[in-house]
């Protein structure tokens, strides 16, 4: 634990002083009254005390719980690297032309350090997008951290990059990991693993930035400006930016390139809305709206596979028996806390089950060629904006078969419905302004 | 609002008009009824002398293995994985406010019991220093205890949880009594209180200390089993 690179840039929780000169600050900070937690930026309750008297910071408790006695050693950032010519660049494959343009911008950014939303459409190849800025940022030695809110992003991610960037060394940091912390130019790990540094980045890509939990969490948000080094800048990467974001945009804020076509030129499909009025209490009798048996009917009957998205966990077994009921067998459910989700994911993807009823875990991050969804119940306040364009976003990705269905079932119309497909909308005329095609 | 201590979901509160009316200050829960539920309470169908959950209510292998040494256990919960996430969090990673979630189900359960002195196992100095509480008299409210047991302050080289039946089975008797023990113990009825009764050797040493206290009879009640 005394090894001086296990300091660089990060925030080491100990209860003795380290002997290698790292620099030590109180782990709980107290202001007047208040106590705050210098890891996570969280102020502490009046609750939040041990019988012995420390106080301990419950926010940030995951990562190992801080309390009044330990310190936070740091040593500043000295991007100890050895540089490498290409930033080790092993990647071969060839951007499409508006590729090309978004990268060419995303580089520009970087090299100035301007804070940059790279909003591209789902399956428009975001990740080959940055390759460029990241293998010029690496070349000028710079730490740069890859992260996303989501655990499955960096798990996918990581064997993507250690094949591109054959060239560098690269950490992947995630709660439960098995490998030890390695000090390394480029660091892969999800946005709570970013609590442990200070000062270490001077580039942050944050992959899914509008994903759960990032989004809603003030203690993630600071957790990425505070691992950025105060020069460094971040690279913000989604296809279904917040309000906020949007906002910051409008207002000349956040310098933004589009990428409103995807890699194969089609344009996004649109969300099909029809309304199923009453359907919850249909359920209530094992009964679905007839609209979407007969849909799914006949998409068993041509062998088009399909995901069926229901807003809740709970939902899951009765749409399940109804369904079949109505003669419409062969699939099966899949949650979050689900411990054969792997494997029933792998299952659809082995095209062994012809479809898969679920939650919105599955609204990002997974690929199916040749698929079409199916929502149910999209008025529920669990399907917000974004959450709808990327369950859209599952269809057509592959370019052997550009297009599919999305059909959303509501009980009545809301404002998130018609606000998903207006930005499929917006973004679609901007595609065709690109020449895109249908 | 409030949040629920465990999955931190917000808490939907009803209030009655009944409540209203009572003048009385309305009783604020800070867990939601889904982490209530995740535990599985030990029916009346348990072992006589462990009181591990069965489909009867005979003394079960665990228990007959002890031959001659026997000790009657009441548990509050079955030790399942949602009570093994629990005991993570509170005890392994050191969250002291989950001891709210156990400080009302506990409280009934000592109601049930029959004792006259409660005597919780103790931690030793250096688990109090780093983990700092005792995790046992931290689901305890207003109920009198007597730190009647010390704890050897010997440096375990593995931790209690991380062996196995045979290792554990071997461990020398850590207890010795308070000075002040000879006193509150003499011809009393004295309930030892524990977290998990897993094989039931620690239970066992610290009962043989209360008797040497000149205990009347000794009992233990575990939150899990």
């Amino acid at each position: 634990m005394q090894n001086d690179e296990d300091f660089f840039g990060r925030q080491l929780p100990l209860r003795g002083a380290p002997t290698n000169g790292a620099v030590g600050q109180h782990a709980l900070r107290t202001v007047g009254e208040r106590r705050q937690c210098q890891r996570c930026g969280q102020w502490l309750a009046v609750t939040d005390r041990l019988a012995n008297g420390d106080w301990y910071c419950r926010q940030c408790l995951q990562l190992g719980r801080l309390t009044s006695q330990h310190e936070l050693y740091t040593i500043p950032e000295p991007n100890r690297f050895v540089r490498v010519k290409s930033g080790g660049l092993t990647w071969t494959g060839q951007l499409s032309a508006q590729q090309n343009v978004a990268a060419q911008a995303v580089l520009r950014h970087v090299k100035t350090r301007t804070d940059h939303l790279l909003w591209a459409v789902t399956g428009a190849g975001k990740t080959e997008i940055v390759y460029p800025a990241l293998a010029w940022a690496l070349a000028q030695g710079w730490r740069v951290a890859w992260t996303s809110p989501r655990v499955d992003v960096c798990l996918e991610l990581a064997p993507r990059l250690r094949q591109a960037f054959g060239g560098v060394a690269q950490a992947l940091l995630y709660g439960g990991q098995a490998d030890p912390y390695a000090y390394c130019p480029l660091t892969i790990c999800t946005t709570h693993q970013l609590l442990r540094f200070k000062a270490a980045f001077d580039l942050i890509v944050v992959d899914e930035v509008d994903a759960f939990p990032l989004a809603t969490s003030p203690m993630l948000q600071r957790a990425i400006t505070n691992a950025q080094k105060p020069q460094g800048c971040h690279l913000l990467l989604t296809a279904t930016p917040g309000n906020d974001l949007q906002q910051q945009v409008r207002r000349r804020q956040l310098a933004v390139t589009y990428v409103p076509l995807r890699y194969h030129g089609h344009l996004l499909p649109q969300i099909d809305l029809r309304l199923a009025w009453r359907w919850r209490e249909g359920l209530l009798r094992n009964r679905l709206p007839s609209a979407l048996i007969h849909q799914l009917r006949g998409y068993l009957a041509k062998h088009q596979r399909f995901l069926l998205f229901v807003p809740h966990v709970v939902d899951l077994p009765v749409i399940g028996q109804a369904l079949q009921l109505a003669g419409i067998q062969g699939g099966v459910t899949v949650h979050a806390a689900d411990p054969d989700r792997p494997a029933k994911v792998q299952a659809m993807r082995d095209e062994t089950i012809p479809f898969l009823i679920t939650t919105t875990i599955l609204e990002r991050g997974v690929t199916f060629p040749n698929i079409a969804v199916v929502i149910l119940g999209g008025d529920d306040p669990v399907f917000s904006t974004a959450v709808l364009v990327q369950i859209a976003g599952r269809v057509g990705r592959s370019a052997d078969f550009p297009s599919g269905q999305v059909t959303c079932y509501c009980h009545s119309h809301t404002k998130r419905v018609r606000l998903a497909r207006g930005m499929i909308a917006h973004l679609n005329l901007q595609g065709r302004r690109q020449g895109g095609r249908p | 609002m409030r949040a629920c201590v465990w999955c931190g979901r917000q808490l939907q509160t009803t209030l009655t008009l009944a409540q209203i009316w009572q003048f009385t200050p309305i009783a604020q829960a800070t867990v939601c009824d889904t982490c209530r539920q995740r535990f599985t309470a030990i029916t009346s169908q348990h072992c006589p002398s462990c009181g591990r959950q069965q489909v009867d209510e005979t003394v079960c292998l665990d228990c007959q293995r002890w031959s001659g040494d026997r000790l009657t256990n009441h548990a509050v919960y079955v030790y399942d994985s949602a009570m093994k996430a629990y005991m993570q969090q509170y005890k392994f990673q050191g969250d002291y406010a989950l001891r709210v979630l156990m400080q009302a189900p506990l409280a009934a359960a000592l109601q049930r019991e029959t004792y006259d002195v409660l005597v919780p196992i103790p931690v030793d100095q250096l688990t109090w220093r780093t983990r700092g509480f005792n995790q046992v008299t931290g689901w305890l409210q207003n109920q009198p205890f007597q730190q009647a047991l010390l704890v050897r302050a010997t440096h375990k080289e593995r931790p209690q949880s991380a062996k196995d039946r045979a290792d554990r089975l071997r461990t020398p008797q850590p207890f010795t009594l308070a000075p002040n023990a000879g006193q509150l113990l003499r011809g009393q009825r004295v309930l030892l209180l524990d977290d998990v009764y897993t094989t039931g050797r620690t239970l066992r040493h610290a009962a043989d200390q209360i008797y040497l206290g000149g205990a009347k009879a000794v009992t233990s009640l575990t939150l899990a089993r």
